[in-house]
C-alpha cells in the first residue's frame, strides 16, 4: 500500500491519476471515445507533434530549447510541395526535405555551439526565419501536387488499422527510450543538462552532443513536416503554425525540468496521452480549436504551478510544525 | 594592542543555537564584540562559522538565543535589517551588480532614500569614500571588469556608506594576492582605528589571523571553544583547539624517492595576456608543485595543458613526441588529466550518482558497440575505487552532492584515475576539505606518485606545496620565476620569487 | 583617446552602431528603390514604429529583470478588440476613458502574468507561452468570432492616426508618434533616474545581490509585468486606432517582433543592461526593413520574415562577440592608464 502511495506522490503517479480521470470523463461523455477507430484517429491527428515531442525531450533535458520546430515542419512541408511542383522526383524531394531539416537544425546548432548564443534567442529567430522561408516558397498558395501513393501512405492504414506515421512514432519512441536510458549518449545528455561545465571539464565534447541534438531536431521536424504534408495531401505556408506550444507543453507536463537534467520519457508518454485525450474529448464535445489551444496553454502553466505550489505548501507546513515545537 | 574593556560591547551573541534537520549547526554559542577590535573567528569546515554569519546578517534566524546591539536585544530577520543596524558583511566573492557602475553599487542600499537618483551627488560621495580608503577605482566604470580586490573595496565602501558598526569579513583573502591582502589589512585597521568599527574576521590562513586579530574565538562542531586575546594564543594551541586533538605536524614529511625518466617537456608555452614562456620537464613519478599567488595564472597553464584554453605558442612534448592539445578530449586520449579546483561548478554533477560521476570521463570504456552502457562493469569499477580510496557513502547510487567535501574530492580523484592518465594536474586538491580529509588526500597523492604517476600540483597552500613536491615551479603574474628543488625551497624563498624578487637560478 | 574611450560606454557604442546601420539601410534602399526617401516613408514608418516602439519598451521592462513576455501580442489583440467593441457599442466614451480602459485591461492581464512568475515562481517563458494561448482564447471566446468593424467606431478614433502635432512641408509628426516619444522619455527617466528604475536593472543584473541588498525582487518583477501589460494595453489602443478592423488574430506575431526589437536594440536578453532608447531604435530598424522590403520589387515581400530572423541572430551574435571584445579592450586600456 505504501509503495502505491509513494508512486502516487511522484509526478508520474499524479499524471496517471489525471490520465485515468480524463479517460473516464471522455468515455462517459462519448461512446465512441474508446473505439479503436477513434483511438487511432486521435493519434494520427497529432502524430507530427508527438514525434517532435520525442526529440524535444532530449533538447530540454540538455537545458536548451528549440522553438523553431514547428516552423521547420512548415518549411519542410512547403519545400516538398515546391520541389514536387517544380518537377523534382518524389523520392529525391523527400531526401532533400530531410536534408533541409538537417541543415536548418545544424544552422541552429552552429550559432548555439560556436557563438555560444542562448538557444532561446537563436531558435526564436529561426521560428520567424524558417516560417519566412516557407512563405517565400509557397507564398499564399496551397500546393496540391503529390502522387497518389504518397497521399495514400499518409492516410491509409498499412499494418492492420495502423497508418505508417504511427508506426514511425512507435519506432522513434522505442529508440528514444533506449538512447536515453541505456546509452552513453543518453547519459551525456543528462550530465550536460545538469551542468554543462562539469561535462566540458570531464573531456566530453559538449558542442558535439548539442550539435547532434539540434541537427536531429531539424531532421525529425522535417520528417514530421513530410508526414503532415502526406496526411493533408497539400501544403500551405502556415502549416504547423504554433505547434511548438503543444510540443513544449507535452514535454514539460511530462515532468522534464525546463532547467535541464531531470525528467524521463515515461512521464512524457503519460503527458502525451493526456494532451491528446483532452483535445480529442474537447473535439468530441464540439469545442473549437482556439479554445483547445487555450486549455493547453493553461495546462502548460499548471504543469509547473502544481509542483511549485506543492513545494510551497510543504515548506509552509514544515515551518508551522517548527514553530509549534 | 590593548582593548578598552570598559567599553560596552557593540554586539553580543548570547547562547545562540541553530539546527538543520539532522545536524546541530550551532549550540549555545556566545560571543562579544567591542567597538574598535578585530575579532578573528576560526574553526574547521563545519564548525558553524558560516551559520553564525548567516544569523548575524539576517539570512537565517536562530532557533534559540539572543542578539544584542549596544546592549539592547534585537531581532534581525533579513539582510536589510542587518544593514540598518549597521551590520555588514563582505565575502570572498563579493556580490555586486555587474551591469551597474561602481558608485551605484556603493549606494545601492540607499535606494529607498527618495524617489529620484541624484547621480552627481552619488559620484562625488563615492569618490570621497574610496579615496578615504586609499583605493583608486573609477566610479563611473561598471563593476563587471573589476578585480576581486577592487570588488571587495567597493563592498567595504558600501558598508561605510551605511555607517557600518560591525563588519564581517568572511574569508576575504582567500583569492587575493599578497599585495592585495596587505591593502585590505590596512583598510581594516583604518576602519577599526578611525571609525571604531568592530570587525569579525574569518580566515583559514592562521598566519593572517595572527597578523591582524586582537582576539580569537574558536568554534568546533557548532560549539564555542574559546575566546582569547592574541597574546595568549600560539599556533599550536589554536590548531589543537580547532581540531580537538594534538596535531604534531600538518603535513607528512616528504619521503625521498627517485624519479624516473622524463615523460613530458613543456617549452615556452605562452598565451596572449595570460601567461608567457612557461618551460619545464616532468618525470615519471614526480610531483611538480605550482606555486604562486592568485593572479599568477597557474590554473591557466593547467587548462592549456588540458586543452580547455589551448596556448597560442610554445610546445608540449609527451614521451618525446610533440603533441597538439586543443581540446580536453585530445588531452584525455594522450593521458593528461586535470582535476579542477571548483568541485561544485566544474568538477561533479551533484544530483547524479557516485557511480556515474566516477565513470563520466571514461564512459567510452563501458560502452558496447551499440553505445549501450555495460552497467555491471561500471558498478565493478565504482566499487573498486570506493574500496581503494575509502570513499564513505551509503551506496554507490547515492547522489554525490550528499557526500562530504572530502569524499566528493575522492570521487573526483576516482573519475580521473579511471581514465588511466600518465600525467594528472591537480588544481588545489585540498581546497575546502577538513584537516582529516586533507591528510588522506596527501597520502593518496604520494601513493600515486610512488606508483609512477606524474603529478602537477597547483596549490595556494604554501606549506602544502613545500611538503608535497619534488620540485616547485613558481609563477608570478603569468611568468615563470624559477624552479626550485624541494630541498632548496623554503617558505621564504618560494614566496620571495612569487612576489617578484628573482633569486638564484631559474 | 582614453578620455573618449572612458566616455564611450559599450552601451552607447551599441546604440551609435545601430543608428549608423539604420542610415546604411536607408542609403541602400534609396539606391535600389525609386523615390524611396520621401515624406511618405517617414510618415508611414514613424506610425508603425509608434506601435512597435511602445511594445518594445514594454518588453524591455520585463527583459531587464531576466524575464520575457511572449504574451504581449495576445494582450495587444485582446485590448484592441475589447476597447473597440466598447467604443462600437457606446460612441459616448471619451478618448481619455478609452485609453485608460485599454491600459487597465492590459495591466490586469500583465498582473496575472506577474503573479504567476513572481509569486508562483514559474519561469516566465512558460507562463507567457501559456498566457499567449490563454489570452488569445479569451479573445476568441469574448468576440464570438465576430470582427470589430471600422464603420462602428467613433470618428475621433479613426481620425487619430492622421492627427498631426507638427508639420514641416510634407513631413508630419503624427500624434501617435508624439505619444510614443512621451512614453520613451517617461520610461527613460524612470529607468535612469528613479530608484524603481535602478532596482529593475539591479534585479536583472544580479538577483542574489539584489536580495542581499534587501530588495523585494518578486515585487519588482511583478511590477515590471504589470507595467509591461499596461503598455501592451496602450499599444492595443494604438493598434485599434490605426487598423480599425480588429479580428481574432489581431496582434499575433507582435510578441516575436517586440522581442526582436529589444534584442536588436542591444538589451541583454539575460537582463541587467540595455536602454529604452536602444529598444526603440531596434523597433525603427525592424519597421524600416519591413516597409522597405515590401517596396523593393526585386524581392518577394515574403522574404521579410526570413530576413527578420537573420537580423535577430546577427545582432545577438555581434553583441556576444564584438561587444565583448570592445568591453575587454576598453577595460584593459582604462586600467592601464589608471595604474
Amino acid at each position: 500500500m505504501s509503495i502505491i502511495l509513494n508512486k502516487l506522490k511522484s509526478w508520474e503517479g499524479f499524471l496517471s491519476l489525471i490520465l485515468i480521470s480524463v479517460i473516464l470523463v471522455n468515455s462517459l461523455n462519448s461512446e465512441s471515445f474508446l473505439s479503436i477507430d477513434n483511438q487511432i484517429n486521435l493519434f494520427e491527428l497529432s502524430v507530427e507533434k508527438i514525434i517532435v515531442a520525442l526529440i524535444m525531450v532530449f533538447i530540454i533535458l540538455n537545458a536548451e530549447i528549440d522553438l523553431s520546430v514547428a516552423s521547420m515542419m512548415g518549411l519542410s512541408a512547403c519545400a516538398l510541395g515546391w520541389l514536387v511542383d517544380s518537377g523534382t522526383p518524389m523520392i529525391l524531394a523527400l531526401g532533400l526535405c530531410l536534408l533541409i531539416g538537417a541543415m536548418g537544425g545544424a544552422f541552429n546548432g552552429y550559432w548555439i555551439t560556436v557563438f555560444k548564443l542562448p538557444s532561446l534567442v537563436v531558435t526564436l529567430a529561426m521560428l520567424i526565419g524558417f516560417r519566412g522561408l516557407a512563405r517565400v516558397l509557397v507564398e499564399d498558395r496551397s500546393i496540391r501536387v503529390f502522387p497518389s501513393w504518397f497521399e495514400a501512405l499518409g492516410q491509409q492504414p498499412i499494418l492492420g488499422p495502423i497508418p505508417l506515421s504511427i508506426i514511425i512514432f512507435l519506432g522513434l519512441l522505442i529508440l528514444a527510450v533506449i538512447i536515453l536510458k541505456f546509452t552513453g549518449f543518453g547519459r551525456y545528455v543528462y550530465f550536460i543538462g545538469i551542468n554543462q561545465n562539469v561535462a566540458l571539464y570531464s573531456g566530453i565534447n559538449v558542442s558535439r552532443v548539442k550539435m547532434i541534438l539540434f541537427t536531429a531536431s531539424g531532421i525529425i521536424s522535417a520528417l514530421a513536416g513530410i508526414l503532415f504534408a502526406a496526411r493533408l495531401g497539400a501544403v500551405r505556408g502556415d502549416m504547423g503554425l504554433s505547434f511548438e506550444l503543444d510540443i513544449i507543453t507535452m514535454v514539460l507536463l511530462g515532468g522534464v525540468s525546463i532547467f535541464g537534467g531531470s525528467g524521463s520519457i515515461n512521464g512524457v508518454i503519460l503527458s502525451i496521452l493526456i494532451v491528446l485525450y483532452l483535445r480529442n474529448g474537447m473535439s468530441l464535445s464540439n469545442i473549437t480549436g482556439h479554445i483547445q489551444t487555450g486549455v493547453i496553454g493553461g495546462l502548460l502553466i499548471l504543469s509547473v504551478l502544481i509542483p511549485n505550489l506543492q513545494k510551497m505548501i510543504h515548506d509552509f507546513l514544515n515551518q508551522r510544525r517548527k514553530q509549534l515545537q | 594592542m590593548t582593548l578598552k574593556t570598559s567599553n560596552q560591547p557593540i554586539l553580543e551573541v548570547l547562547n545562540i543555537s541553530k539546527r538543520f534537520d539532522m545536524t546541530q549547526a550551532l549550540s549555545n554559542v556566545s560571543l562579544k564584540m567591542y567597538p574598535g577590535e578585530i575579532h578573528a573567528l576560526v574553526g574547521e569546515n563545519g564548525a558553524g562559522k558560516s551559520t553564525l554569519i548567516k544569523i548575524l546578517t539576517g539570512v537565517q534566524q536562530a532557533d534559540q538565543g539572543e542578539l544584542r546591539l549596544s546592549g539592547a536585544p534585537v531581532k534581525i530577520s533579513n539582510s536589510q535589517e542587518a544593514q540598518t543596524y549597521g551590520i555588514a558583511a563582505i565575502y570572498q566573492e563579493p556580490l555586486l551588480f555587474p551591469d551597474l557602475d561602481v558608485a551605484e553599487n556603493i549606494f545601492i542600499s540607499h535606494q529607498d532614500h527618495g524617489f529620484f537618483v541624484h547621480w552627481d551627488k552619488m559620484y562625488k560621495e563615492a569618490e570621497k569614500i574610496l579615496s578615504g580608503l586609499g583605493v583608486r577605482i573609477d566610479v563611473h566604470n561598471s563593476a563587471s571588469g573589476l578585480t576581486l580586490a577592487a570588488q571587495q573595496a567597493v563592498e567595504i565602501a558600501k558598508a561605510i556608506s551605511l555607517n557600518v558598526r560591525v563588519l564581517i569579513m568572511d574569508e576575504p583573502t582567500a583569492s587575493l594576492s599578497d599585495h592585495e591582502v596587505k591593502q585590505l589589512f590596512r583598510t581594516a585597521r583604518q576602519l577599526k582605528q578611525e571609525k571604531n568599527v568592530a570587525i569579525l574576521f574569518i580566515s583559514h590562513r592562521l598566519e593572517e589571523v595572527f597578523e591582524i586579530a586582537d582576539r580569537i574565538t574558536v568554534l568546533r562542531d557548532g560549539k564555542h571553544i574559546s575566546t582569547r586575546p592574541l597574546s595568549t594564543v600560539t599556533k599550536e594551541s589554536l590548531v589543537r583547539e580547532m581540531v580537538g586533538r594534538d596535531v604534531d605536524q600538518f603535513y607528512a614529511t616528504r619521503k625521498t624517492r627517485a624519479v624516473g625518466k622524463r615523460i613530458c617537456s613543456v617549452k615556452n608555452l605562452s598565451k596572449e595576456s595570460t601567461f608567457y614562456d612557461i618551460s619545464f620537464d616532468l618525470h615519471v613519478g614526480e610531483i611538480l608543485g605550482f606555486a604562486g599567488l592568485v593572479g599568477s595564472s597557474r590554473t591557466d597553464v593547467g587548462l592549456a595543458m588540458f586543452g580547455i584554453n589551448p596556448a597560442d605558442s610554445g610546445s608540449i612534448e609527451l614521451d618525446d613526441n610533440i603533441v597538439e592539445i586543443n581540446s580536453p578530449q585530445t588531452a584525455k586520449k594522450l593521458g593528461v588529466a586535470y582535476m579542477t579546483e571548483d568541485r561544485h561548478q566544474l568538477g561533479l554533477a551533484m544530483p547524479m550518482s557516485v557511480t556515474s560521476n566516477i565513470t563520466l570521463a571514461s564512459l567510452n570504456q563501458y560502452l558496447n558497440r551499440y553505445g549501450i552502457i555495460k552497467r555491471e562493469k561500471e558498478g565493478k569499477t565504482a566499487k573498486e575505487f570506493k574500496n581503494r580510496l575509502q570513499i564513505k557513502t551509503p551506496s554507490l547510487e547515492q547522489e554525490v552532492g550528499t557526500l562530504s567535501g572530502g569524499n566528493q574530492q575522492k570521487v573526483m580523484f576516482s573519475k580521473w584515475l579511471n581514465t588511466k592518465p600518465k600525467i594528472i594536474i591537480l588544481d588545489e586538491p585540498t581546497r575546502g576539505i577538513d584537516v582529516g580529509a586533507k591528510a588522506e588526500v596527501h597520502a593518496m597523492i604520494h601513493e600515486l606518485a610512488e606508483k609512477g604517476l606524474s603529478i602537477i600540483c597547483i596549490s595556494s597552500d604554501l606549506p602544502e606545496v613545500l611538503a608535497m613536491s619534488d620540485r616547485i615551479l613558481i609563477m608570478r603574474e603569468g611568468r615563470q620565476m624559477g624552479i626550485l628543488a624541494s630541498r632548496e625551497a623554503t617558505q621564504e624563498s618560494v614566496l620571495s620569487l612569487a612576489m617578484g624578487q628573482k633569486i638564484g637560478i631559474s | 583617446m582614453n578620455d573618449l574611450l572612458r566616455k564611450l560606454r559599450p552601451e552607447r557604442l551599441r546604440e551609435l552602431v545601430l543608428l549608423l546601420l539604420i542610415l546604411v539601410v536607408l542609403i541602400f534602399f534609396s539606391t535600389v528603390i525609386e523615390h524611396y526617401l520621401n515624406a511618405r516613408l517617414f510618415n508611414r514608418v514613424s506610425t508603425s514604429v509608434a506601435i512597435l516602439g511602445v511594445l518594445a519598451i514594454a518588453q524591455t521592462l520585463v527583459i531587464l529583470t531576466r524575464n520575457i513576455d511572449l504574451s504581449v501580442g495576445s494582450m495587444v489583440g485582446f485590448t484592441a478588440y475589447f476597447v473597440g467593441q466598447q467604443l462600437s457599442q457606446n460612441n459616448e466614451i471619451t478618448p481619455l476613458v478609452a485609453i485608460l480602459m485599454a491600459i487597465g485591461v492590459g495591466a490586469l492581464m500583465g498582473s496575472f502574468n506577474g503573479f504567476l512568475v513572481a509569486v508562483c515562481r514559474i519561469p516566465a517563458i512558460i507562463v507567457t507561452l501559456g498566457t499567449m494561448a490563454l489570452y488569445r482564447t479569451l479573445l476568441v471566446e469574448y468576440s464570438d468570432a465576430q470582427t470589430v468593424l471600422t464603420v462602428n467606431l467613433p470618428k475621433w478614433l479613426l481620425d487619430l492616426p492622421r492627427v498631426n502635432v507638427l508639420s514641416y512641408e510634407r513631413l508630419n509628426l503624427r500624434l501617435m508618434v508624439a505619444g510614443m516619444f512621451i512614453v520613451v522619455i517617461l520610461f527613460q527617466l524612470i529607468l535612469r533616474n528613479t530608484s524603481f528604475g535602478r532596482k529593475l536593472y539591479a534585479v536583472g543584473s544580479n538577483p542574489e545581490a539584489a536580495r542581499n541588498s534587501g530588495f523585494p525582487n518578486q515585487k519588482i518583477i511583478f511590477t515590471a509585468f504589470v507595467l509591461c501589460g499596461s503598455l501592451a494595453g496602450l499599444t492595443g489602443f494604438m493598434f485599434l486606432a490605426r487598423f480599425g478592423n480588429i479580428t481574432v488574430v489581431a496582434g499575433s506575431g507582435l510578441e516575436l517582433k517586440s522581442v526582436a526589437a529589444v534584442v536588436v536594440g542591444g538589451v541583454n536578453i539575460f537582463g541587467g543592461s540595455g536602454s529604452i532608447f536602444g529598444a526603440v531604435l531596434g523597433a525603427v530598424m525592424i519597421d524600416l526593413l519591413e516597409n522597405s522590403l515590401i517596396r523593393w520589387l526585386q524581392i518577394s515581400e515574403f522574404w521579410r520574415d526570413a530576413m527578420l530572423g537573420i537580423l535577430i541572430l546577427t545582432s545577438v551574435a555581434t553583441d556576444s562577440v564584438i561587444m565583448k571584445r570592445f568591453r575587454n579592450y576598453r577595460l584593459k586600456k582604462l586600467s592601464q592608464t589608471n595604474s
